[in-house]
């Protein structure tokens, strides 16, 4: 009953005319939203919805730069899936993905929580642990570059002290790709400790406190109250993260150009050769184009692991 | 009155809009200057050019030519974009894509008919400059190089010429004769697993042979398939997905991590047999015999000498000067590029880059006279081999060639497949 109560109230609302006064009001309120919109839908419009409305459209041609293209329908597409170099980049980065984003995220939070606690030197080790964010991939590439030496590397003097024969890192196609990785773990970690750091600190102490009172334990505590609590941020770096890794192409242009072979190349690698080295426009905007769609299938993972709160 | 005032509006952001990209599109692009004279010509020559070190060498080097140029377009300013040749493609396409196309363009063998078939490059036969003209004027090596559909699109600058080279001292050492170099892959092999020094653990401390392949085996497999008399492309047409193909693959196969680790590099880039890091390998055209370069005592001990398994062949790039079809200054360009091939600027750039110059008689110019290594390819000009006639995706093939060839050296992938594989590709 209250149901057909209330339609009618919306309905009496549409069709009684509000005051001249009330009328002035929604309109000026209804153009300051559309002027405070302009900018924001002007910036979206302008970089994100032309720019994907061209990629659709490019990888349906053959556009290389040249004086004329042709449209030849998902012949990209098609060709891409036959394209040994496309699947192995694919593979690559689908790889790096799954296997620095979870380790990265674990180490990440481990590092936050000590930083959490009431340690001595708490500022030295967060600014240490920030710095390779800070610092330009290019420079810490190079230094990275000089850790994999298989000749003179810090990496190989590492290994020796233990007994353990000098590995040639990026030189051999089996280590390279992890070796990648351990750079990219490394790398990520300042943004996401940083992000957990503050949500730890956001944790209500009342209810870390009242889980005290009934007797749970540091590992209940954490489980049952810290790690419900930052959930929203767990899914926040888990978009970045997913983000970042599918996007990752400087580190692996400054330290192997994808090689030895195509060990270490990555979508955006291929993508970046296909286009502005091959002049492949029109393929490597399919290859976008299948990169978003991957990029999509695993935030959608994402989402459903993390069971988010969808209210957005 | 409202779908009215909606109408202006929208009126009136379209024409901000159009303002805003025409201004945007005005403000870089010159005014054509082709048919105006040249001391009334006015705008931004633009070259992209990888031939002069950006050092303050190169850029002296460099304005010289400018300075000279504009004796004829005395307004005409020019913007040189030193290039290297690993970001030349890059640098080309975003010019393009951004609307503001570079006018003079120095690229390298195998660039030409890629680009000269999107009709990226101007052909020169416009300037009366023909296969048959340059002919007179060029070396020989590099007019193939230069041309798409019997058209001339660049004009050759310098000659990059490879030849072998040998350290006596390590010959004699190992029991091998210095003055009767191997010359076959056969040869070579044999001589350079006695040439390999190693460590107690069996690391390789000497290479017995650099392949000159850090980044790619794309340029020696193309020299050791030459050297037995069979060109990679023939019309465009793949000709290596063969026995003599097989062949050398796998011969460089036998060679990586046997005599020579896979990567193998220093930090000066330099031939790693000029070096002392290997006793025999390929080398670049040019050695600094002063004591700034590698010294006297050091280039005594170096002998040099040409591939041969059925056909002595060096191999010869180069840098090819073009002008871009998009240009604005086609006139200008054409006189910039005729101030760059003045025998003493092409002088110039040969000295800057350790290079030979390509004009006709190359073995006499102050850069063939001023090394040994110099002299001797300059001397091997009519022994030149490259790619050949490649086929029209060429720009794509090459990073095929050096990915898939690294597959099979490290064996990644059959070596068999993977020449089915890149023949398959060429198209």
């Amino acid at each position: 009953m209250s149901t057909t109560l209330e339609r009618p109230a919306l309905t009496s609302t549409r069709k009684v005319a509000p005051a001249k006064g009330d009328r002035t009001l929604i309109r000026g309120q209804v153009r300051a939203g559309w002027a405070l919109l302009t900018p924001a839908l002007l910036h979206s419009g302008i970089f994100i919805v032309v720019p994907v409305i061209a990629v659709l459209v490019l990888s349906l041609t053959d556009y290389s730069f040249g004086d004329s293209f042709g449209w030849v329908g998902f012949t990209n597409y098609t060709d891409l899936f036959r394209d040994p170099n496309f699947l192995a980049s694919l593979w690559h980065t689908v790889l790096y993905a799954i296997v620095v984003i979870p380790i990265s995220m674990a180490i990440s939070l481990a590092v936050a929580i000590g930083l959490n606690q009431k340690i001595r030197g708490l500022g030295f080790f967060r600014t240490a642990f920030y710095i390779p964010t800070v610092t330009a991939t290019v420079a810490v590439a190079t230094i990275w570059l000089w850790i994999y030496n298989p000749g003179s590397g810090l990496a190989n003097g590492f290994l020796s002290l233990f007994g353990f024969a000098p590995n040639r890192w990026l030189a051999d196609p089996g280590t390279a790709l992890p070796s990648l990785m351990v750079v990219g773990i490394w790398q990520g970690l300042g943004t996401k400790i940083i992000i957990y750091l503050a949500a730890l600190q956001g944790v209500s102490r009342d209810l870390l406190e009242s889980a005290q009172l009934d007797g749970a334990g540091r590992w209940q505590k954490f489980r049952n109250v810290t790690w419900p609590a930052i959930g929203p941020v767990q899914f926040f770096v888990l978009i970045t993260s997913i983000v970042g890794t599918f996007q990752v192409f400087d580190l692996v242009y400054v330290m192997t150009q994808g090689g030895p072979g195509s060990s270490t190349r990555v979508l955006v690698m291929d993508i970046y050769q296909n286009a502005f080295q091959n002049l492949k426009l029109g393929y490597a905007s399919a290859e976008t184009v299948i990169m978003m769609i991957v990029i999509a299938i695993f935030i959608a993972a994402g989402r459903l692991l993390q069971k988010a709160d969808t209210n957005d | 009155m409202r779908p009215v005032r909606r109408g202006v509006g929208l009126t009136v952001l379209a024409a901000a809009l159009s303002v805003l990209v025409s201004s945007c599109g005005n403000g870089v692009i010159d005014k054509n200057t082709d048919g105006v004279p040249p001391a009334e010509a006015t705008g931004t020559l633009r070259v992209l050019i990888p031939s002069f070190p950006p050092s303050t060498k190169g850029r002296d080097a460099f304005q010289k030519v400018v300075d000279d140029f504009q004796k004829t377009y005395p307004k005409m300013k020019v913007e040189p974009d030193f290039a290297t040749y690993k970001n030349l493609n890059e640098k080309l396409s975003t010019s393009i894509a951004a609307g503001i196309p570079y006018d003079v363009v120095v690229t390298g063998v195998g660039w030409i008919q890629p680009f000269a078939s999107k009709r990226i490059f101007e052909d020169l036969g416009k300037y009366g400059v023909t296969p048959d003209v340059i002919k007179e004027k060029s070396t020989a090596a590099l007019i193939p190089a230069a041309t798409y559909d019997g058209k001339l699109y660049a004009y050759p600058l310098i000659a990059d010429a490879r030849a072998v080279a040998l350290r006596k001292s390590a010959f004699l050492e190992a029991g091998l004769d210095p003055d009767k170099p191997p010359t076959s892959l056969a040869e070579i092999k044999v001589a350079a697993e006695k040439l390999t020094k190693r460590d107690k653990s069996g690391n390789i401390t000497r290479s017995g042979f650099d392949l000159a392949s850090a980044t790619g085996f794309r340029q020696s497999f193309v020299t050791f398939l030459a050297s037995t008399g069979t060109p990679l492309y023939v019309k465009g047409e793949p000709n290596f997905d063969n026995k003599a193909g097989l062949d050398t693959l796998l011969w460089i196969k036998s060679m990586i991590n046997n005599v020579q680790p896979y990567g193998q590099t220093n930090a000066a880039q330099q031939p790693l047999v000029l070096t002392g890091e290997a006793a025999m390998g390929i080398v670049n055209g040019g050695v600094d015999c002063s004591a700034d370069g590698i010294g006297q005592k050091n280039c005594d001990d170096l002998k040099f000498f040409r591939f041969n398994s059925g056909k002595e062949i060096e191999y010869v790039g180069g840098d090819l000067a073009s002008i871009g079809s998009r240009s604005r200054h086609k006139e200008a360009a054409w006189s910039f590029i005729q101030t760059l091939t003045k025998p003493a600027t092409l002088d110039a750039i040969a000295k800057l880059n350790k290079k030979v110059p390509a004009y006709k008689d190359a073995g006499n110019s102050p850069a063939a006279k001023s090394n040994p290594l110099s002299q001797f390819v300059a001397d091997g000009l009519v022994y030149a081999a490259n790619e050949n006639e490649v086929p029209a995706n060429w720009l794509e093939m090459r990073g095929n060639f050096d990915i898939q060839l690294t597959q099979a050296v490290l064996g990644q992938k059959d070596p068999a497949k993977v020449l089915h594989n890149l023949a398959g590709q060429s198209r």
